[in-house]
């Protein structure tokens, strides 16, 4: 039985394959219908012109609203049922918010409207920049960045910006944990520098006498999010933080898991020099299936002249565009994401003072009593108590039934539940991420726990071939190895694959 | 606000938890570290004063200036259907489709995106979408330097000026050596040869100043030196223009805005790649590949993904993760609403009414810059500086254009204006050149 934590009817059902809109394209077919040209037509000899017409689909309006509604009931959502995802923060997102930001006075502006017409689009970015630098606890923001990895690279382009100034090129040393995010080592590499790996010591966090080991006079700076990608507070921060700022270098906070510590503590104050904000976690914009986020970065005061520009920055009660004196330059094409960076700012209105000062403190009160359910199942990986996620692991289901990560993410797809995060940390062997966030029910908690207690009954049971799962869903496991040696990724790709297999 | 639980709930919770407040939770974290009298933060808002709150602040916009102003971003009619359709929360609320089994709907989304992106385009693969044009520009200069393993970039210099300075920002200029060259008579010089060192040459189709001309032979002498050759297009003129694929690109990039977004203050908005498949795995990004299940039924994968950072981690062909999915979902369901003859329409129509405004400037005295070459976008001189005339057309209720320089001004047309609008601009434009 389907439970899902009450998402026992979710619409995710077998049955045959919706065909492509390729597919069910007709020749003379239309949804569209433009207006009959009003001004006098000129004949156009242009070189760059062509004759024919472009090889769209032609499908009826209805068609096209059945094929995309249907591909639609083929998806699961954070409408639908639980994410447990370890550090995607997959909290409720309010409608309200995409409401404000399909109003058109915001959604409609085009993004070159001189800013004494767009007053009110800056102001929103002035009132937000002022939210996030006082939950981080910084002094200025810059909302270029799209996305986290864009953010990440701002900040490592900051760092390197202000260290060539200083006349420090040799700080060449980015140091990044071994467990970190996968973009933090692509992004110090993306901004030049070299990537320098600092080990977790054995209760989860970073290891001190290592750390120590590997700063010197050519660190740049060290790039961490805390709590960190295990879920635990990284409790010598200070130390940390004096470590890398004794040797000049700067202190980089990933927002991935911003989360659990708002309200709660602040990165400023353990000694980060710049922060990235994931608004697509933490503020709760909605995902979008892997995208648009918004990845603005807050920065001490010192480093407000780094910042990629244009900023807002309010002159009496006028809020002008203003570029950095030595900005790093531009990370996007205009001001960023900002519809995302509204909805941001409609999501803090909302919660105000009294939701901001225990956001954290919810976010980890879900994940502690998570951890405490799913303990009795599964082993966690570290001892310590875990902030707004935890890991467990189930190399010892591996060890005896041959069980991996992989097969309880797929088994629990079947029971209504998103997989949690598996294989990360990289430093865990057979990994289980969860991060329930602060959003989710008790009873929806208590039904994942159970779930997982179900599915290790079940797959240990003789006789299951693991590869089975899942078995109630639009497909089971796909074959990955065709599309990566084929290279099926346009529609015409694959029915000309002739298979000897 | 949004945390579901009661006071009952929260004593299940404790009770589990031994705990009996919630800043018990924290005795770990260092004292001078924790936040003591909370955030400096206003109270909250319930929905209906937020409402008001922000929509008095975007009562603050000039929000309904009628738009001449392009550069990439263009007010292309955007249906209601389209829109609906994106902001499905099936859409809209889903992660990153890596479990494929409850994921074929946006992984069949982004297939047919890829699809419809390389049809139009008449390129063999494309990902599934970058940031936005500027940042796509970028990574395809990356895709260049990878490949050839050379340091010379060759751009022309027919950009838009924050495109550039994305160029510049993300392309190690210590390393690499960005070349603009200067665009003769609005078109890229003909007679310009390539170098065995030029890793890219990088060109916009149209030129950001309007101007368009067939790359043919300048992508064939690139070629010819081992060049990789990178087009930006205007996506919502693939109706009339010729593909990129056509005039033998290797890569082709685009601000994919006009095709499926609102011109939302410039983002969220998504950036097109789309290359050939010899370049497969040194595309940025996320890819979707069609294959089989177990049960040999049709299914949609991410693939290729020891390319991407999660895997590779340092070694990756990009740092991207999260991209503009949304958004090219839009372009998708958008392509497919606007059909061929739609977007041939868009195209046509654009090109026809710059044609007509471009009449009617010069019978007012006013002097195009490029009016043969350029297609729904020109320049046009301005008698007073450019600034102050969009300043005193805002005021009247359009945006001008983008301010080109001192005196020149860049206006784009699409299908959304009509005759009485053009009429009207032409008229006040005339006026405040003028008084």
């Amino acid at each position: 039985m389907v439970s899902g934590g009450n998402a026992s009817s979710l619409p995710l059902v077998g049955g045959a394959s919706e065909p492509t809109i390729r597919e069910l394209s007709r020749p003379g077919r239309r949804s569209s219908k433009y207006p009959k040209l009003d001004v006098p037509e000129v004949e156009i000899n242009h070189p760059a012109i062509k004759n024919e017409k472009a090889p769209l689909p032609e499908v009826s309006e209805h068609d096209l609203v059945m094929h995309y509604s249907r591909l639609a009931h083929r998806n699961f959502a954070a409408d639908l049922g639980f994410y447990p995802l370890g550090s995607c923060t997959m909290k409720y997102n309010p409608r309200f918010a995409d409401y404000i930001a399909s109003l058109d006075t915001y959604s409609t502006t085009h993004p070159a409207t001189p800013s004494k017409f767009t007053q009110g689009s800056l102001e929103v970015l002035h009132i937000l920049e002022q939210y996030l630098t006082e939950i981080t606890g910084m002094d200025f923001a810059s909302f270029q960045p799209p996305a986290g990895a864009s953010g990440e690279l701002t900040g490592l382009l900051i760092i390197k910006k202000f260290l060539n100034k200083k006349n420090l090129p040799n700080k060449r040393d980015i140091i990044v944990p071994d467990s970190a995010h996968g973009t933090n080592p692509a992004s110090a590499k993306m901004a030049g520098f070299n990537v320098v790996e600092v080990a977790t010591d054995e209760r989860g966090m970073v290891n001190i006498e290592n750390l120590r080991s590997l700063v010197n006079e050519n660190t740049a700076g060290l790039m961490l999010t805390n709590p960190n990608t295990g879920g635990l507070f990284e409790e010598e921060i200070l130390t940390i933080s004096e470590i890398i700022h004794s040797v000049g270098g700067l202190l980089y906070y990933d927002g991935a898991n911003l989360n659990a510590i708002v309200g709660v503590c602040r990165p400023g104050d353990m000694g980060f020099d710049i922060v990235h904000s994931n608004l697509h976690k933490t503020f709760a914009t909605p995902h979008g299936g892997g995208g648009p986020g918004s990845g603005p970065v807050a920065v001490k005061g010192y480093l407000k002249e780094y910042l990629p520009g244009p900023i807002v920055q309010k002159d009496n009660d006028t809020f002008n565009w203003y570029t950095p004196k030595y900005s790093i330059g531009r990370m996007h094409g205009y001001h960023g994401n900002f519809l995302v960076a509204l909805r941001a700012l409609v999501y803090m209105k909302l919660l105000g003072k009294e939701g901001l000062d225990t956001l954290g403190s919810y976010a980890v009160l879900n994940a502690r009593y998570l951890s405490s359910k799913v303990s009795n199942y599964l082993p966690l990986a570290f001892k310590e108590p875990c902030m707004h996620e935890f890991v467990a692991t189930v190399k010892y289901l591996k060890k005896s039934h041959k069980i991996k990560a992989y097969d309880v993410g797929k088994a629990l797809l079947d029971k209504g539940f998103h997989s949690p995060t598996i294989y990360f940390p990289l430093i865990v062997e057979e990994a289980l991420m969860f991060e329930p966030t602060e959003t989710q029910t008790v009873e929806t908690l208590d039904d994942l726990a159970e779930n997982i207690k179900l599915i290790i009954e079940e797959l240990t049971a003789p006789g299951v071939n693991l590869n089975d799962y899942p078995k109630n869903l639009p497909i089971g496991r796909p074959n990955e190895l065709i599309p990566a040696k084929h290279l099926t990724v346009h529609w015409g790709d694959f029915e000309l694959l002739e298979f000897t297999e | 606000m949004f945390v579901p639980h009661s006071q009952l709930d929260l004593n299940v919770i404790f009770e589990e938890l031994n705990i009996s407040s919630l800043e018990d939770l924290f005795n770990h974290i260092p004292d001078e570290l924790l936040i003591m009298d909370g955030l400096n933060v206003e109270d909250s808002l319930s929905e209906l004063e937020a409402a008001k709150y922000f929509e008095e602040i975007g009562s603050k916009n000039s929000s309904n200036l009628i738009c001449f102003a392009g550069g990439g971003h263009y007010d292309v009619y955007l249906p209601p259907t389209v829109k609906s359709l994106t902001m499905r929360p099936e859409f809209m609320t889903s992660y990153t489709p890596y479990q494929a089994e409850i994921s074929q709907g946006i992984l069949q989304v982004l297939f047919e995106f890829q699809s419809l992106v390389c049809d139009i385009t008449e390129m063999e693969l494309a990902n599934a979408s970058l940031y936005d044009g500027a940042t796509s520009v970028a990574e395809a200069i990356s895709v260049a330097i990878n490949k050839t393993k050379r340091d010379n970039i060759i751009i022309s210099s027919g950009f838009n000026p924050n495109t550039k300075e994305v160029v510049n920002t993300l392309i190690d200029t210590t390393k690499f050596n960005i070349n603009y060259i200067e665009l003769s008579n609005y078109l890229f010089p003909d007679d310009y040869e390539f170098n065995e060192d030029d890793a890219a040459f990088v060109v916009a189709f149209p030129h950001y100043e309007g101007s368009a001309q067939d790359l043919t032979e300048l992508v064939k002498k690139a070629q010819s030196k081992g060049v990789i050759t990178i087009c930006y297009v205007d996506p919502s003129m693939l109706g009339v223009l010729k593909t990129p694929g056509s005039m033998g690109f290797d890569i082709v990039v685009a601000e994919g805005q006009s095709i499926g977004s609102t011109l939302s203050f410039g983002g969220p908005t998504v950036g097109w790649f789309a290359t050939k498949k010899s370049l497969a795995r040194l595309v940025p990004g996320r890819i979707i590949g069609e294959t089989i299940d177990s049960n040999h039924k049709k299914a949609y994968v991410m693939t290729l993904r020891a390319r991407e950072q999660d895997i590779r981690r340092e070694k990756a062909s990009s740092n991207i993760c999260t991209n503009q999915t949304l958004n090219a979902i839009g372009s998708a369901i958008h392509l497919s609403w606007m059909g061929p003859e739609g977007i041939f329409q868009v195209g046509y129509q654009a090109i026809q009414k710059a044609s007509y405004m471009k009449k009617e400037l010069k019978e007012k005295g006013f002097i195009i810059m490029n009016e043969s070459s350029s297609l729904r976008e020109f320049l046009v001189q301005t008698k007073q500086p450019a600034a102050k005339i969009i300043s005193k057309m805002g005021a009247k209720g359009f945006l001008a254009g983008i301010q080109y320089s001192d005196n020149q001004l860049l206006i784009a047309l699409t299908e959304k204006r009509t005759k009485d609008e053009i009429d009207l601009y032409v008229d006040t434009f005339s006026e405040v050149n003028n008084g």
